[in-house]
């Protein structure tokens, strides 16, 4: 099962680094690496779940809130600079 | 309980991989934001459910608790940070009548020139 969970979010994170490297606007990348962090919370949790251990856990709240911080700061980017 | 949490976790996995599909497929930045904001949040839950599912300790369960309240507070909110800043400063047409730009008033109206229907 975590197997089959590694590959999907491995697709996953190859499709949005697609958009990461095309992505035309600015928005487009940072819609793109939010996705990025959200696939590799993800994936340590699939971890956790495979080892049957809580490691990395703390690693996924912190890797929670740094991305919500650096969409934040992103907008105030985009908004005050432009595409 | 561990068959419960293989198939949460592979179900929330399949929703960030629609996440990535949207992203790559959809056509301009409002509808990759609709899908970059909505599956992921679905997704990080279930595979938190998975993981506590499989862990079972009472530690990883408060931690995957707060990773997951915080995506369900923090995920919406960033993708409305992001859309407003899209809206006021790079500004793409929008499908229909855009009723915000006579509200926002920090909406840069100069670039709307081309937008005239609906109204």
């Amino acid at each position: 099962m975590t197997a089959v969970a590694y590959a999907v979010l491995s697709v996953a994170a190859m499709l949005f680094l697609i958009r990461l490297v095309l992505g035309p606007s600015v928005p487009d990348r940072v819609i793109a690496l939010d996705g990025l962090l959200v696939t590799v919370m993800c994936g340590v949790l699939v971890l956790a779940a495979d080892q049957r251990s809580p490691i990395g856990i703390d690693t996924v709240l912190v890797v929670a809130l740094l991305g919500f911080i650096a969409t934040g700061v992103l907008a105030r980017y985009v908004e005050r600079r432009g595409g | 309980m561990d068959l419960l949490g293989g198939i949460a976790l592979v179900l929330g996995s399949i929703f960030i991989l629609l996440a990535g599909v949207g992203a790559v497929r959809f056509p301009d930045v409002y509808s990759r934001l609709h899908t970059a904001a909505k599956a992921p949040t679905l997704g990080v839950l279930l595979v938190g459910v998975g993981a506590v599912a499989s862990i079972r300790t009472f530690q990883a369960t408060v931690a995957v608790a707060l990773v997951v309240a915080l995506q369900f507070i923090a995920g919406p909110v960033g993708s409305h940070m992001l859309g407003r800043s899209v809206y006021r400063s790079l500004a793409p047409p929008l499908d229909g009548p855009d009723q915000l730009a006579e509200r926002d008033d920090r909406h840069d109206v100069d670039r709307h020139d081309d937008d005239t229907d609906g109204r």
